[in-house]
């Protein structure tokens, strides 16, 4: 017997399969730490989805959709509240820039983020009691002018932090452009009835039919407030200056749609309206007059085509299944009747240079149409009306003369919304008076104590690109379309036209995201690491774990992360948990170590006299 | 619970391939890993056949390749099953890879090979260069002569290495063709027989999702050595089971092997064969000829390779004046410039007070038969070796000399 003698020592005894129990998974692993084959250390970094990188409040559309995914649907309105007062009003009127933004439309069509964030508002508004509370009182005192988007969104996050806050409204009701704008078929009143309640709930005081300038002057805003926000909107229409503008029949887009709002139009349209503008209040102009009796409505634009206007393509496409017609290349140059409109006079023209920012080229000379119209309404943008404002704080665009930060100079005053965004380059629409309202909370806050201000336009994270994921994970998959009212009908009621949808649907929908660049705890890396050497105490985002003695940097993880929140980072960025190659294999003392230590005894011994 | 249907011991006429699937059904194994190669395939569809008929209840899992076929029948051995497997040829060259993480991680696999020759030629005769040539593996080897020894000796090598002091996997050899595709009478036994000789096979320590252990982790190579000395304590150790498990076979089933070697006439020999498989059949016949001519002519058939049998064979073959070793392997380069098996003889014989003179004879090589011309022809070049005392060189290439 050859093997008779041999003795294995006990430190050099290996557990294998079938003649020793075998190792627990733990143990096993100990046996060989690869750590110290590393060259990149995959590196868990959640990235910025670029939904809620283009959301102007950037609310946390990855996270909320991964919660409705999930069932959790509470847990998703909270998250979404952070941000966002009343996802019941943007889940229906919002432009949806995260859509256009969304990864997946690059891929087949983008998550119809808004339908889900309109599921959440519509749960949130049935809830007996937010979830959302007043802060702790601070003792300090802001007035909120204007209870537009902007001004309501300010209130509530300054609410949030234990501000009193009270609201000052010119109008007899509440909400702004919300209210007095976009049109009941889109937003239904008891919709932001409710939202508003949800503010006054809050300790917030809204003071409606008092107007700044007339009611309260800004010595009183000074001396009552310790700090003030003026989100007082664009409330004066445009004119396009065109002759015979005064004659009856000849109306402005913003009061039109105010007065219906608000509840107190008068206004009886004959049979052919024609409506002047080719943006978005132009087109609720147009479909409010069909609802309104109007029977031929015409929409008469500078734009050459409807690519060049300023205009959501969807709200176009409704618009025409609704029947207007849309003229192109022309300006109103007169309105013509004999003290009432009866026809209008156009001429060719076209931008003079960038679309809907430079001055109109009007050809005179070319002969005029004439067109037959019982009503025209001009919806051609809207403009500020600040004659109560210190002249110091009003700029060249007519408007409010602000800093990066939103300040009027080194008062404790703030400005918000379309008052503060209109010639920036932003566009004009809820979410973004919205985000404004919030930054501007947080900056007034910091102001008071004095500590330093953040920027308005916030500084952009790694955004994720499409490409940074790895798409093998995603079978297509089509988005899943909200119902509508049938157009023939639905023209002639206030109903709202786009449906809701079902519980079903949103968690389909919202099912369909990808995460982009945030761990969604899909447990693909926990699953293909071959050491294995990736630990989770339970699956959720920020609590997968590399065990670095043992991760030898082959990357799988980092490749077979769908979302693309794994990332290789070189060893030799980092100076803890790196694992030395202190013997040629082992971190312990195996064999190597144990020579290591004789040599030492060797070097220590007295030499020997031979 | 057995899955087998109780049957009664009866005699079949069937081909060594069908003998050793009826071995597989009796051994009632879990999980079949099959791809064909000829002429192991006659037993594969023989295992199809059974398990679509209802008469075995086994996983069977078609690889696409040897590989993945014996990684299945690893995979499937460390979760505890009892794992049937089997090749040919160039089939089980394929499989190489898996031979020493098997017996590694001590998984006793058993593989039926019917062998085939390597190409070249290309041709499907049997040539043992395709088992031997895994034969310091970790697997026990030994082959059989004829159905019915086949049949046996899968029994034998489930019972042995699936003892919890051997755990080794096992290669159950035959000769294609002249064992594998050749009709003869097997008797099955009666299943009490077989669940007395074969308990059902536990695994010690398997993979279980409800106990997760590691099986064969990346380990330091200071403990690749302690490693290696646990599979050859493993392997000698299995010598004394072996023994032990040829004689209870033996009470069993009434059929007495020796483990090691079949003597055949060696008690007044001078001059002997020493081979292994279905050669030893013929063989039979030609020395019954020959000792009707007044030759003193023996054969010494080996039947267990791995382990070798080395004192055994030492004092056995020692008796005589010259043994003749035939190959039917390839072992080119090899101590002989012949097949394989002379070197383990030789070391076998090196402790020996008095040692025979030993001649590797190359024979029944691409398959061909050793027909009886050439047992006569080998014997008259033992004996002139005898008679000079002196051989005349260590191989001959029978069929191509004078
Ligand atoms: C017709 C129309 C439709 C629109 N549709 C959409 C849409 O579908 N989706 C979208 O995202 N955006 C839409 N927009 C744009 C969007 O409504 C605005 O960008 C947004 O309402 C701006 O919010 P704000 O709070 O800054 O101003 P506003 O909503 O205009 O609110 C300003 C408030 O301040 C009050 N106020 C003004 N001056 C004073 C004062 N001196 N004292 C007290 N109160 C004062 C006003 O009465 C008003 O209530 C639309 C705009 C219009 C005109
Ligand atoms: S508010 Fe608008 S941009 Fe933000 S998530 Fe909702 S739909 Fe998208
Ligand atoms: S796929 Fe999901 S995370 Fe990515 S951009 Fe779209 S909504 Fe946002
Ligand atoms: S693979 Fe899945 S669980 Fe792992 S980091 Fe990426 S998203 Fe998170």
């Amino acid at each position: 017997m050859s093997t008779k003698g041999t003795k294995i020592p006990d430190w050099l005894t290996v557990p294998f399969a079938g003649i020793t129990p075998a190792p627990s998974q733990d143990k096993g692993q100990n046996l060989f730490p690869t750590g110290n084959w590393r060259a990149i250390r995959p590196v868990y970094r959640d990235k910025l989805p670029p939904c809620n990188n283009a959301c102007g409040t950037n609310e946390k559309i990855q996270g909320y959709l991964d919660l409705v995914k999930r069932g959790k649907y509470l847990d998703a309105y909270a998250l979404i509240k952070e941000d966002m007062p009343f996802p019941s009003v943007t889940g229906r009127v919002c432009y949806h820039p995260c859509e256009q933004a969304c990864n997946r439309g690059k891929y087949d069509e983008a998550i119809s983020i808004r339908a889900v964030e309109r599921f959440l508002g519509d749960l949130g508004q049935a809830l007996k009691h937010d979830v959302v509370k007043p802060g702790k009182p601070n003792g300090k005192k802001v007035a909120v002018i204007g209870s537009g988007p902007a001004g309501h969104s300010a209130a509530y996050q300054l609410a949030r932090m234990g501000y009193k806050v009270t609201i000052l409204e010119k109008s007899p009701k509440p909400g702004g452009l919300n209210r007095g704008g976009i049109p009941v078929w889109v937003l239904p009143p008891h919709v932001l009835d409710r939202e508003i309640e949800r503010l006054v709930e809050l300790g917030i005081t809204l003071k409606t039919n008092t107007e700044v300038g007339k009611d309260v002057s800004w010595d009183d805003l000074k001396k009552n407030y310790d700090a003030c926000v003026l989100a007082v909107g664009l409330t004066e229409p445009n004119s396009v200056r065109a002759e015979g503008e005064n004659k009856e029949g000849v109306l402005y887009g913003l009061p039109f749609l105010r007065d219906i709002g608000m509840g107190t139009s008068k206004v009886k349209l004959g049979p052919r309206v024609a409506v002047i503008g080719g943006g978005n209040t132009a087109i609720d102009c147009a479909r409010e007059a069909l609802r309104q009796g109007a029977v031929e409505v015409t929409m008469i634009t500078v734009e050459a085509n409807t690519q060049e206007m300023p205009a959501s393509p969807e709200d176009l496409h409704d618009m025409f299944e609704e029947g207007v017609d849309l003229w192109h290349g022309r300006a109103m140059t007169a309105v013509l009747g004999n003290g009432k409109v009866e026809s209008l006079q156009l001429h060719p023209a076209r931008f003079s240079g960038a679309i809907n920012a430079s001055p109109i080229n009007i050809d005179r000379n070319a002969p005029a149409e004439k067109f037959a119209v019982d009503n025209v309404i001009i919806a051609v943008g809207q403009h500020a009306s600040l004659n109560w404002l210190p002249p110091e704080f009003k700029n060249e665009r007519g408007t409010i003369k602000i800093d990066r930060f939103g300040r009027l100079g080194d008062t404790n005053f703030f400005a918000a919304g379309d008052i503060a965004q209109f010639g920036s380059g932003q566009p004009l629409m809820v979410v973004n008076a919205v985000g404004d309202g919030k930054r501007v909370a947080f900056n007034l806050d910091k102001a008071l104590r004095g500590e330093p201000l953040q920027p308005r336009t916030i500084a952009i994270d790694v955004i994720m690109d499409l490409n940074r994921m790895n798409m093998t994970y995603f079978p297509h998959f089509p988005r899943v379309h909200q119902g509508m009212l049938n157009p023939i009908t639905r023209k002639k009621t206030q109903d709202e036209v786009i449906q809701p949808f079902t519980e079903e649907q949103a968690v389909e929908e919202a099912a369909r995201c990808f995460s982009c660049g945030t761990c969604n705890a899909c447990d693909n890396c926990y699953l293909v690491c071959p050491e294995p050497c990736i630990t989770r105490p339970e699956r959720s985002n920020g609590l997968y774990k590399i065990i670095v003695d043992y991760c030898k940097g082959c990357r799988v993880c980092i490749e077979e992360c769908p979302t693309g929140c794994l990332e290789g980072v070189p060893e030799l960025d980092f100076d803890t948990g790196v694992v030395r190659m202190d013997t040629a294999f082992a971190i312990s003392p195996g064999l190597h170590g144990r020579q290591a230590q004789e040599l030492v005894n060797l070097a220590s011994r007295p030499a020997k006299n031979i | 619970m057995p899955t087998v249907t109780a049957t009664k011991k009866k005699t079949v006429r069937i081909n060594g391939c069908v003998a050793s699937a009826q071995a597989a059904k009796y051994a009632d194994v879990d999980v079949i890993a099959a791809y064909p190669i000829r002429p192991y395939t006659a037993t594969m569809m023989a295992l199809a056949q059974m398990v679509a008929n209802g008469e075995l209840d086994a996983e069977y899992i078609v690889a696409d390749s040897e590989h993945s076929q014996l990684s299945i029948a690893h995979g499937a051995s460390s979760s505890g099953a009892r794992v049937f497997t089997g090749s040919s040829g160039v089939g089980v060259q394929f499989a190489y890879e898996l031979y020493s993480p098997i017996s590694g991680s001590r998984m006793p696999v058993q593989m039926m090979i019917a062998d085939r020759t390597l190409d070249p030629p290309g041709d499907f005769g049997s040539e043992h260069t395709d088992a031997l040539s895994t034969r310091d593996m970790g697997w026990l080897m030994g082959w059989a002569c004829d159905a019915q020894e086949a049949f046996d000796n899968h029994l034998i090598a489930y019972r042995i290495g699936e003892d919890r002091r051997v755990l080794l996997p096992q290669m159950v050899c035959q000769d294609g063709f002249f064992v594998s595709h050749i009709t003869s009478d097997v008797e099955l036994p009666d299943s009490s027989q077989v669940r007395e000789f074969l308990p059902p096979y536990k695994h010690p320590y398997p993979l279980d999702p409800r106990h997760p252990v590691s099986h064969g982790p990346q380990i330091m190579p200071e403990q690749g050595p302690p490693l290696q000395l646990e599979r050859a304590r493993a392997m000698e150790g299995s010598m004394a089971v072996i023994e032990e498990v040829h004689k209870e076979f033996g009470e069993i089933f009434g059929r007495h092997y020796d483990p090691w070697l079949e003597e055949y006439k060696t008690d007044d020999a001078e001059v002997v064969f020493f081979l292994q498989g279905g050669h030893g059949v013929t063989a039979r016949f030609a020395i019954q000829h020959m000792r009707e001519k007044g030759l003193k002519v023996g054969m010494v058939r080996l039947r267990t390779i791995r382990p070798y049998p080395t004192d055994r064979v030492c004092e056995v073959l020692s008796k005589f004046k010259v043994v003749g070793v035939i190959e039917t392997n390839m072992g080119l380069g090899s101590p002989s410039s012949g097949g394989v098996l002379y070197a383990d003889a030789c070391a076998a014989l090196y402790e020996a007070p008095e040692r025979p003179l030993v001649i590797s004879f190359m024979a029944g090589m691409g398959g061909e038969a050793i027909v009886l011309k050439e047992f006569y022809w080998m014997t008259e070049k033992m004996i002139q070796a005898q008679k000079r005392g002196k051989i005349e060189k260590r191989t001959h290439w029978v069929g191509f000399e004078e």
